[in-house]
């Protein structure tokens, strides 16, 4: 190996640890007495730098179990996950499973669901944009074409369900001046996240339209989608459905 | 004939003026106010998302202001081959945006499959200094045009370098065309914290090459009686890199300047203030000289 690969190598190595960095690594710096500080700038900016990224995607998470316990979650995920691209706007994917994933935070059983709510708000704010659905691609068909259409919901949209009130938590923690109290037997969510445009939108929808969008996500056609989703949700108004959600961003130009 | 511009906007080159560093934060602020702002710079890797509002806010500053892309994941420094998926999304954004000033830094940030997100200092050898030479001409190659490499701040130095940072810097450039980045705050963090010299550093740097500058805030650490100097771009310019950059523009002359601030980033006036403190500066040194052509 080239000194430079071997060099950033053991640099890297030595970064990701909490351990002591391997004295060879140091012996390679000045000896001015301030070797192992030089390197911790770096290793606290690796921690820092990404941690901030984290940060900055979970900001109700942050909330929820405070600044000081979040820095040390974030540190520990930054090590265990560290960013396995080179753009950071994603970077997170893994902290709701991370967060599950923690002993000593089984008593926020919701927590790890809320950090999924949080990172499809981040996942649909990046999406790929699209044309929106317009009236005058629909509006000349009758009942059997517009049931045989395959309707696609917008690239940027997200399906989350929880059996925790998750929109709630998510909802009454926008800001730091509350002190709304979420009763956990509020029950459970299910929720779309989707950007229409520049918005990012959290809507909390019923089991049926949930299930009907996901068959049309999976490119099924309004009828069989429709067919599909009475099986398992009777009450599913399909009607109610389109006057609220076809032509509001909800799907993309035909 | 002129050819027909669709987007309505011309590729606009970077005016030799004061810049700000793009935050979103800043987004409503700019586009409703238009602030007197030579141009703006942003990182390209946070506009690499699919889509979005950056980019569509980015389109809508694009059109009144020029643009600088100062990239920070090339990892031109870095012992592995550059990845070309990043330099193709680069490539994209340079297409789209038409960049006056497309830049990267003399380090690296990728050591291993993971990414450090951090520009990591190089041991400055003869095989580093190869390696930097063909990266930049292969980033040059792949979007057909110029960078700027931007010099690094440093907290520690390897003791198997051999060339001493400016010189290595410098050559990089020359060996392989790019021009320079100047950053003076950086150079100023670095000569402190290795006890070297700022002025001899800045002192030798040919200015033909220099095709932008960056000033920008730092904090200080202080470590058993002694000091680093973090660069972290969460405060004003303080009072010596402004005093190296006036008497770097007295002696070599102007280049586009850009003020960098992001931590802790203050409301845009906060940020147009230290714009307007660099463009008197720059004012200063253009009035001079119109002064000595007229009275000398």
């Amino acid at each position: 190996m080239s000194l430079l690969a071997e060099l950033q190598r053991s640099f890297c190595d030595a970064l990701r640890t909490s351990e002591p960095p391997d004295p060879a690594l140091l012996d390679r710096l000045p000896n001015d007495g301030l070797a192992l500080q030089r390197f911790q700038v770096y290793r606290n900016n690796f921690i820092v730098l990404n941690g901030d990224a984290v940060a900055d995607m979970f900001p109700v998470i942050k909330r929820l179990v405070g600044d000081k316990a979040f820095r040390m979650l974030a540190t520990a995920y930054v090590r265990k996950h560290p960013p396995m691209e080179r753009i950071l706007l994603l970077y997170g994917e893994a902290f709701p499973d991370f967060l599950q994933s923690i002993p000593e935070l089984s008593g926020l059983p919701y927590l790890a669901d809320v950090a999924r709510l949080e990172f499809a708000w981040t996942a649909a704010y990046h999406a790929a944009d699209a044309e929106a659905l317009q009236v005058a691609q629909i509006s000349g068909l009758d009942d059997s074409a517009f049931s045989s259409l395959r309707l696609t919901p917008h690239p940027s949209i997200q399906f989350l369900e929880s059996e925790y009130p998750v929109y709630r938590i998510w909802e009454t923690n926008q800001s730091e001046d509350h002190d709304e109290q979420v009763s956990l037997d509020e029950g459970p969510s299910r929720l779309i996240v989707i950007r229409p445009e520049m918005e990012v939108e959290v809507r909390e929808v019923s089991t049926g339209e949930l299930l009907f969008l996901k068959h049309l996500h999976a490119s099924v056609t309004v009828g069989e989608a429709y067919e599909r989703t009475v099986q398992v949700e009777p009450e599913f108004d399909l009607q109610a459905f389109f006057q609220r959600h076809l032509l509001d961003g909800t799907f993309c130009s035909l | 004939m002129d050819t027909i511009n669709l987007s309505g906007r011309k590729p606009a080159p970077v005016p030799i003026r004061a810049g700000a560093g793009l935050k979103p934060q800043h987004y409503q602020s700019v586009i409703e106010n238009q602030p007197d702002v030579g141009w703006f710079e942003i990182h390209p890797e946070n506009y690499m998302g699919r889509g979005g509002p950056p980019l569509r806010y980015l389109e809508r500053i694009r059109q009144d202001y020029p643009l600088s892309l100062h990239s920070v994941g090339t990892s031109l420094g870095s012992h592995m081959p550059l990845d070309m998926s990043h330099l193709k999304q680069l490539k994209i954004l340079v297409d789209r945006f038409e960049p006056g000033l497309v830049s990267e830094h003399l380090s690296w940030s990728h050591g291993y499959e993971w990414f450090t997100h951090d520009l990591i200092p190089l041991v400055y050898t003869p095989e580093s200094l190869q390696l930097m030479v063909d990266h930049i001409e292969q980033v040059q190659d792949f979007l057909q045009r110029q960078i700027l490499i931007e010099n690094p701040s440093t907290y520690l130095q390897f003791k198997e370098s051999e060339i001493p940072e400016q010189v290595f810097y410098v050559e990089a450039a020359k060996r392989s065309g790019a021009g320079l980045l100047l950053d003076i705050n950086n150079v100023f963090v670095s000569c402190e914290n290795h006890g070297w010299s700022s002025e001899a550093y800045l002192a030798d740097l040919p200015m033909e090459l220099v095709g932008e500058i960056h000033l920008s805030g730092h904090s200080i650490q202080q470590l058993e009686g002694e000091t680093l100097r973090i660069d972290d771009h969460g405060s004003p310019v303080c009072s010596e890199v402004w005093t190296l950059y006036q008497q770097f523009i007295a002696r070599h002359g102007l280049a586009p300047t850009l003020i960098e601030w992001d931590n802790n980033i203050p409301e845009f006036p906060g940020l147009l203030q230290e714009v307007t403190a660099a463009q008197s500066l720059m004012d200063a040194v253009v009035n001079k000289e119109v002064k000595d052509v007229f009275v000398g």
